[in-house]
């Protein structure tokens, strides 16, 4: 058994999954309506008491949409910045912290790391099995924008080619990313250092030029200014990687005697292998230190999925809450209709058509809830994924996925089996009692 | 079809052993229409309810025609009820929210699906019958007297052989009331229905074959009224 649904497609789990805890909400709706027409009567009761349902509704609604719109949101994370780094295949920079050299290098928050040098930088560069090796420059911004040094080359194969305008060709010339409020043709002087602390003035007298904007790529860089690593390094007053006598040429080969350093190379190989028998090579103890960002998300993600699971248990949690309280609310609202259920039973109504009334009020409540809840959680992911992708570029789009339709069927599925202790109970309740209740 | 009632025994007592009535013996011949009327707390309800099956505590023998109802289990005795009696309340117990066709057809929501037109069809034809205005969205809007007639229409759409009604003029103004008297004496009467009518309305009971007076939880007097 076990066999055979591994060999099944994720999809056609999901959709059994789904399926199998609709069933049980089907087969008593079956058993309890089968010959019946009771919406009229559930249709009156759920309009006599509305607001009081409808504060049921909302609480349902509350509940199943915390549930589902973390869910959602952890998830649009999980893949917005798997996205954002998945052009990064491998990173070799200087022995330290994979994560703080993944969020310097991948999500451009500032940090302070040691360089590596120009021989080192040379041999990665020259490497046969490596297609590009761009080595970045930090330290400098415009507004929020990081000004980032890099290659032509790394600004191609970032954007997939998809630029406006063209590549910058001499360093007094910059390349945008889509977020970045300049237009083709302004021209600006970086200011260093990051943020409120930044220094205008510092590089007085650089004026750079937009001279391309790069399509949206869905990731930090969006916001990112691209100048030529020689930019960065000459107006820090350093060699900017080249002998005097190559004059103003820019990127790649880079002389070893005149390569300031560079906080990481992004190494682009030829192939899958390469990439791993580059890791291989470059880390090396007290020297470099090579490593996939996708590893180190994924080490992340771990831990995030530890939290997911927290919070699993916690909207699981909320939501028997809930579920207590709506069987309570449901207890307390058939005292409120008992002499109307207790004339159904009077004239004749069969036990099962009476449960069926007060099983069916419970249903719609529960279902009503649990849809807008869905839509809730949609709507509040959204919110959170535009806040998250304001703050940090990185694209998250969150979007309700099998996990979070599961878990709203199983607490329908739940709520709806309990929903049948308040008909039981109705039901025991003596008919002549409850009319003159 | 109609039926005539025959009790032997009956007996209702609290848990505790106090007797709440005690009928020994009682007949009521098909289409007869009976009222009960004693002061309050005497028993009338109860028998009333004992007569219609809907008291778990009753003991002894209730017969409408060759049923025994006493000894029927509850699902039983809701079919019953469903297929020969007709019930009215005091205070009508409608679903304001629903039309008057909905409140009068509502045993059709329960019925056999071969049943439900049939249905249908003879509460709108009570409701005319009745002069219920008709094109009212919901009952809620309704006055007592016309909501009692709702509710009249209710009770006949099955057709039943017997009709119980528990005060159906208790909540009436008095031209209301004598309006769903003359209602009641004619829908009875032209289909030889048994009625059984619990009242304090002594124009109800004038109209009736028979009224019997209950007095803790015992028949004091049964007495003939003239047609």
């Amino acid at each position: 058994m076990r066999a055979v649904w591994e060999t099944l497609p994720s999809l056609a789990q999901d959709v059994v999954i789904a399926v199998a805890l609709v069933v049980p909400i089907l087969v008593i709706a079956a058993l309890l309506m089968r010959g019946f027409r009771a919406h009229p009567l559930v249709a009156a009761l759920l309009w006599r008491f509305r607001w009081a349902n409808l504060m049921f509704v909302l609480l349902i609604a509350v509940s199943v949409g915390m549930g589902a719109g973390l869910i959602a949101q952890e998830r649009g994370l999980r893949i917005g910045t798997a996205r954002a780094a998945d052009k990064f295949d491998l990173v070799i920079a200087a022995p330290g912290s994979e994560m703080t050299l993944m969020m310097a290098a991948v999500f451009l928050q500032p940090s302070d790391v040691p360089l590596i040098g120009g021989e080192i930088y040379n041999a990665i560069a020259n490497h046969d099995r490596v297609e590009i090796a761009a080595p970045i420059a930090f330290g400098d911004s415009y507004g929020r924008s990081p000004v980032v040094g890099t290659t032509a080359g790394f600004a191609t194969y970032l954007s997939e080619g998809a630029i406006t305008g063209r590549l910058f060709e001499t360093s007094l010339e910059a390349v945008v990313g889509a977020s970045v409020p300049l237009s083709l043709g302004d021209v600006f002087t970086p200011a260093h250092g990051h943020g409120d602390g930044a220094e205008s003035g510092a590089h007085a007298g650089f004026e750079i030029t937009v001279v391309g904007r790069m399509d949206r790529t869905g990731s930090p860089w969006d916001k990112a200014i691209l100048v030529p690593v020689e930019s960065v390094w000459e107006v820090h007053g350093l060699a900017n990687g080249h002998a005097l006598e190559d004059g103003d040429r820019i990127g790649p080969p880079f002389d070893a005697r005149f390569f300031p350093g560079t906080p990481a190379v992004i190494v682009r190989a030829k192939s899958l292998a390469s990439t791993y028998a580059l890791r291989s090579e470059f880390t090396r103890d007290k020297e470099t230190m090579a490593f996939f960002p996708g590893t180190v998300l994924a080490n992340l993600y771990r831990v995030m999925g530890d939290v997911r699971q927290a919070m699993s248990v916690m909207s699981v949690v909320t939501q028997v809450l809930v579920a207590a309280s709506v069987l309570l609310g449901l207890f307390i609202l058939s005292r409120l209709f008992q002499r109307q259920l207790a004339m159904l039973r009077a004239v004749g109504a069969p036990g099962r058509f009476v449960m069926a009334v007060v099983w069916l009020y419970g249903v719609s409540l529960l279902v009503a809830g649990t849809v807008l809840g869905l839509i809730f959680g949609l709507v509040t992911a959204g919110v959170l994924s535009g806040i998250v992708t304001q703050r940090t570029d990185i694209l998250v789009q969150a979007s309700l996925g099998w996990g979070e339709l599961h878990l709203a069927l199983a607490f329908l599925s739940v709520t709806s089996l309990l929903s049948l202790v308040p008909a039981i109970v109705v039901l025991r309740r003596g008919i002549v009692e409850s009319l003159r209740a | 079809m109609t039926l005539g009632l025959q009790i032997d025994g009956l007996s209702v007592r609290t848990a505790r052993g106090r007797v709440l009535l005690e009928v020994p013996e009682l007949q009521l011949a098909p289409g007869t229409l009976l009222g009960i009327r004693g002061p309050s707390g005497a028993g009338k309800s109860t028998l009333l309810h004992a007569l219609s099956g809907l008291l778990g505590i009753a003991s002894g023998q209730v017969r409408w025609g060759e049923t025994e109802i006493l000894g029927l289990g509850p699902e039983a005795r809701a079919q019953f009820r469903a297929a020969h009696m007709g019930m009215i309340f005091q205070d009508f117990l409608l679903f304001d929210e629903l039309s008057p066709l909905a409140n009068a057809a509502l045993a059709g929501l329960f019925a056999r699906p071969d049943r439900r037109r049939g249905i249908t069809e003879a509460a709108n034809d009570r409701l005319v019958r009745l002069g219920v205005p008709d094109g009212a969205r919901t009952v809620a809007t309704f006055s007592g007297g016309e909501r009692q007639r709702v509710a009249v229409a209710r009770a006949l759409a099955t057709d039943p052989a017997v009709l119980l009604a528990d005060e159906p003029t208790a909540s009436l103004d008095r031209g209301a009331a004598d309006r769903l008297i003359d209602d009641l004496d004619r829908v009875t009467r032209a289909q030889s229905r048994t009625m059984v009518a619990v009242s304090h309305d002594l124009r109800l009971l004038d109209r009736m074959d028979r009224v019997l007076t209950i007095e803790d939880g015992r028949i004091a007097r049964d007495e003939a009224r003239a047609a």
